[in-house]
């Protein structure tokens, strides 16, 4: 399975195990992905780091 | 299930449970998870501990029983549940519990669960997560802390509360020397002066260093004048609190300052096979997760350096009710935390 990197448009390679929602790392740019699809495999960035206050 | 769960939330809200005093809520958790068939316990720090499953990679679901002070009447209005550690963090620990009942009912549990209702998270102390960081070494571990039911945080700030305390012979007020409380403020000004030149150019506050005056007194008897004061910092990573007391102590000339709970910070990635777990069962039920970085600490700090495993803190509840005296937990959130988290535990 392959999939294009939503950062910089690289094809990113999909092991045959992958699930939905892993976070994968691009291995041009670096920017963290999310699989969002396996049928057709599809990537988006990876939800924000936000801040929050609190404990 | 749901009424179940409330029931046990809100029993447990009405057992006062102030650090170092959890005797009663432990033996009420205990009582429960037994209740379940599972092997329960009350350990040597005071932690409620559950045990399920006997094969598969080893969970920790590590929460605290304990609360700040403030007492909340416990009661449901609109859909909120009201009680003194509703959100902090009574209903996280009450959603492991709930939540691993559910994937145990469902048969879905593929792994050991060890849920620990730990003592003193609220103290300097940890006293129960540093029990338990020598006991367990598992392969995944969630903290039970308020992220609401469709965040996942994945790291806390340090910390390093700084007791200041300088004596001094009494003078006339019209004389040379500073009063003691006026040396405070000088001091607090450093302090306050050496954190904004590390936050120079950092806007996250994650990368700041932050401080806070908590507590100030003074007095004196006619020979001896005192002042006293409380200082907390919340540290960014890369800041070592031993280094940090260093920095401090030669800013406090003659005061003498002791240092208590220190903790660096800590963060989680989230390319983990435990965040996707979280990602995947909050958008199949029907979230927009997002990830989070605290500006507080937990025990988090404590564990996560020594486990070196995928981690994260998860539990229902908007931590800006933390400590205030409006703290509640919406319920209908609480049950969507459960359902998520039985549905990530049937995943590791």
């Amino acid at each position: 399975m392959e999939a294009t990197c939503p950062e910089c448009a690289a094809s990113v390679a999909l092991p045959a195990d992958t699930l939905e929602s892993e976070i994968i790392v691009c291995p041009e740019c670096g920017a963290e992905l999310e699989v969002v699809s396996l049928d057709p495999p599809a990537l988006a960035l990876a939800p924000e780091v936000e801040e929050d206050w609190g404990e | 299930m749901e009424h179940e769960s409330l029931a046990l939330l809100e029993a447990l809200l009405h057992i006062p449970s102030l650090s170092g005093q959890e005797a009663e809520a432990a033996a009420f958790l205990v009582d429960r998870m037994a209740g379940y068939g599972w092997e329960a316990t009350v350990d040597a720090a005071g932690n409620a501990v559950g045990l399920v499953g006997h094969e598969g990679p080893l969970v920790v679901l590590l929460g605290h029983i304990d609360t700040v002070p403030g007492a909340i009447p416990v009661r449901v209005e609109a859909g909120c549940l009201y009680g003194r550690g509703a959100v902090d963090a009574k209903g996280p620990f009450a959603t492991f519990i709930q939540a691993t009942r559910r994937a145990e009912l469902a048969g879905r549990l593929r792994c050991r669960v060890a849920l620990v209702g730990a003592t003193e998270e609220e103290a300097a102390s940890s006293k129960g997560a540093h029990y338990v960081r020598e006991r367990y070494a598992p392969a995944y571990c969630v903290i039970g802390e308020p992220s609401g039911w469709n965040r996942v945080t994945l790291g806390y700030k340090g910390r390093l509360l700084v007791h200041y305390r300088l004596e001094q012979a009494s003078a006339h007020s019209a004389g040379e020397l500073p009063a003691a409380p006026e040396s405070l403020v000088a001091f607090w000004r450093e302090v306050e002066a050496h954190c904004a030149a590390h936050n120079a150019g950092r806007e996250r506050l994650f990368d700041q260093l932050i401080p806070s005056l908590r507590q100030v007194a003074s007095g004196g008897d006619g020979l001896t004048d005192w002042c006293t004061a409380t200082i907390g910092l919340r540290l960014p990573e890369g800041i070592d609190p031993a280094c940090l007391a260093d920095d401090l102590r030669a800013l406090a000339g003659a005061a003498h300052v002791r240092f208590e709970g220190g903790c660096p910070a800590f963060r989680s990635p989230r390319t983990t096979p435990l965040a996707s777990a979280f990602l995947r069962s909050i958008r199949a039920h029907g979230g927009q997760p997002a990830f989070l970085h605290k500006t507080g600490t937990a025990d988090m700090n404590v564990v996560g350096p020594a486990w070196n495993c995928p981690i994260v803190a998860y539990g229902p509840g908007d931590s800006r009710l933390d400590h205030t005296p409006n703290e509640h937990i919406v319920i209908s959130e609480y049950f969507q935390a459960i359902e998520v988290l039985a549905e990530v535990l049937g995943q590791l």
